[in-house]
């Protein structure tokens, strides 16, 4: 059976009933701890940002996909693609690049990279040549023909990515990939993320312990901390306009905010800007009036944007917002 | 695939792959081409290269040093028996085992690439499976080929066509010793190798597996009643591939030796040796089911 639809196209998401990854359930214990737990979720493709701390369950879940890991329950699909019993029909479309280290040291990238292409069931020839073409998409040139034990971390972290694309998967799944990189290499490493997913069109799912990176490259958002999803929402919700307008005076804001408080309305202080919910343009107008009444200039009255550090942060305001509007 | 050129309309450079996909069976034959030029090191350096094939020719020694006597002198030269080839070279096929078997499993292990292979279009049983094919295929290379180099060169020696027809049977049973012998000797040398990423620690305890087991089985035969004390030869992997060996030639072990002391009849040593080869297969794949990655 495995080879008989070896050639079976997958499903790329792209038809519209079908998704990239549906999983029901999925759940991974040990003995001691739950990786996963009961995880139910749909993506469409795209590059999906997959944030939690460190053990958080990102790299359990990915291996979960991968088939890697068995799961305790639950089930899941890839691209149509059952993962406990289609893996090796599924993994033909995937790419893997692991968090941890995972080259050989005593070959060359050309011939490593060449033989986990074939490995992906690309016939001999079609792997050499697309060997050359994704270590040069990778930015690895002359350096390829070495033995790879005297590679950079850099150097390292792209063959790395090499290996999970050189079959021209429909899906990668990067685990960590710009752990160990320096700012620049990082910089780097997020810009060729967001071209495989913007140009090259195949979807990705990129972890992460830092939110900042994914918030960079991603237009979905996938949280999971301690085995359970969080969210899972677009990128635009969460960078969209919040309900918390942002005042600032020139003069002291106290009596502005008592005033508002007398009003009925929830007053935070940060510093220079007082934070309210606007639950209606009313209040637009009660703002407006006050500082008339006080004789305070208006320096800033505007709605903020949600941007993601602050929504995992602890702002106090935005936090409340949060949990109502949930 | 139209749908697929969609995303590099604007992109210069990246070209999808439109072509076959030829899957599972596909990547078990790409892992057993790769393992067995690791056997042998080709594609590595120069230090990898030297363990496994400076072994290999040191196997072949006797067959040349037959050949060279068997064309000086023809007629009354036998230096080696085709069934007494492998007690001369045993300990160099219990050696090349222990240099190769560590390096074909243990260094994915080290450098934890098994992930990016159980990540591919295989299974994790395939892995093994393939790994173990080679390494048999690496050991028929250093049986038959001296075997059958005798073959030939006694033939040459000879009349070739008179040889062939007093001596054809000696073909199936080149065949079938070298292959229960190799499937043997891999099966105890991958299950050893596959339980470490450490080198060192592997081919020591290959190396155990098989001198320790033959002075133990020829130490409890000797020390105990022999009636019962030869069943404790068959633990032992070198005395079966003497046993078996004779058996596919239907030689009768010779007088004095503790084959013909423990006077077993030949398939015992056959059958006990394709029951280790088996059970050490299924503990493989059974280990690789398990192996984190």
């Amino acid at each position: 059976m495995d080879c008989a639809d070896s050639n079976r196209t997958p499903n790329t998401g792209r038809t519209p009933d079908l998704s990239l990854i549906r999983t029901v359930g999925l759940t991974k214990r040990y003995v001691k701890v739950t990786a996963l737990d009961s995880l139910d979720l749909e993506l469409e493709p795209g590059i999906i940002g997959l944030v939690g701390a460190n053990g958080a369950g990102k790299s359990t879940f990915i291996k979960l996909l991968l088939g890697l890991l068995a799961p305790t329950s639950g089930s899941g699909e890839v691209m149509g693609f059952d993962i406990l019993r289609q893996g090796p029909e599924l993994r033909q479309f995937v790419g893997y690049m692991p968090e941890h280290e995972c080259l050989p040291t005593d070959i060359s990238a050309t011939e490593f990279v060449s033989h986990m292409a074939q490995i992906s069931g690309l016939p001999r020839p079609a792997a050499r040549e697309r060997t050359a073409e994704t270590l040069r998409h990778v930015g690895l040139f002359e350096e390829r023909y070495r033995e790879m034990r005297g590679y950079s971390a850099g150097m390292k972290q792209r063959v790395k990515l090499a290996q999970a694309l050189v079959h021209d998967p429909r899906l990668v799944l990067l685990d960590e990939p710009t752990i160990g990189l320096d700012p620049e290499g990082r910089d780097e490493m997020l810009r060729l993320i967001r071209r495989i997913g913007a140009e090259f069109g195949i979807a990705v799912i990129v972890s992460s312990h830092l939110l900042s990176e994914i918030e960079r490259i991603c237009d979905h958002l996938v949280e999971i901390e301690d085995g359970r999803l969080v969210r899972s929402e677009p990128m635009a919700a969460l960078t969209a306009l919040t309900r918390i307008l942002a005042i600032e005076v020139d003069g002291d804001n106290a009596p502005l905010a008592e005033r508002l408080r007398r009003s009925g309305v929830t007053v935070n202080s940060s510093g220079r800007l007082l934070l309210v919910r606007k639950d209606d343009d009313a209040l637009l107008d009660l703002v407006r009036d006050s500082v008339v009444d006080l004789e305070l200039g208006l320096v800033r009255l505007e709605q903020s944007r949600r941007r993601l550090e602050e929504l995992f942060g602890s702002q106090p305001a935005l936090k409340e917002d949060e949990s109502s509007s949930a | 695939m139209p749908e697929a050129a969609t995303g590099s309309i604007y992109d210069l450079g990246y070209q999808r792959y439109a072509g076959v996909r030829l899957g599972r069976r596909h990547a078990i034959w790409a892992l057993y081409v790769h393992s067995l030029r690791g056997v042998f090191g080709i594609g590595r350096s120069l230090g990898s290269k030297v363990g496994p094939i400076g072994l290999a020719v040191i196997a072949l020694l006797p067959a040349i040093i037959q050949l060279g006597s068997a064309s000086i002198a023809p007629e009354d030269v036998e230096f080696v028996r085709p069934e007494e080839y492998y007690d001369l070279i045993q300990i160099v096929l219990v050696l090349f085992c222990a240099v190769v078997a560590p390096d074909l499993l243990g260094r994915d292990q080290r450098t934890k690439t098994l992930s990016l292979y159980f990540s591919r279009a295989l299974r994790r049983e395939d892995y093994a499976l393939a790994k173990f094919a080679a390494l048999v295929t690496g050991m028929l290379a250093i049986t038959i080929v001296p075997q059958v180099m005798m073959f030939i060169g006694n033939g040459l020696a000879d009349d070739f066509g008179d040889h062939l027809q007093d001596n054809w049977t000696d073909l199936p049973s080149i065949l079938g010793s070298a292959v229960e012998l190799s499937c043997l000797v891999s099966g105890i040398g991958l299950l050893i190798a596959a339980q470490t990423p450490r080198r060192a620690y592997s081919t020591v305890g290959i190396l155990a597996a098989f001198v320790l087991t033959s002075a133990v089985g020829a130490g409890v035969f000797e020390a105990t009643d022999r009636n019962a004390g030869r069943w404790a030869l068959l633990l032992s992997p070198l005395h079966l591939v003497q046993g078996l060996t004779r058996w596919f030639f239907d030689v009768a072990p010779e007088p004095g030796s503790e084959l013909a002391l423990a006077d077993l009849p030949g398939e015992t040593y056959a059958i006990a040796a394709a029951a280790i080869a088996c059970m050490t297969l299924a503990l493989l794949l059974r280990r690789y089911r398990k192996i984190p990655a």
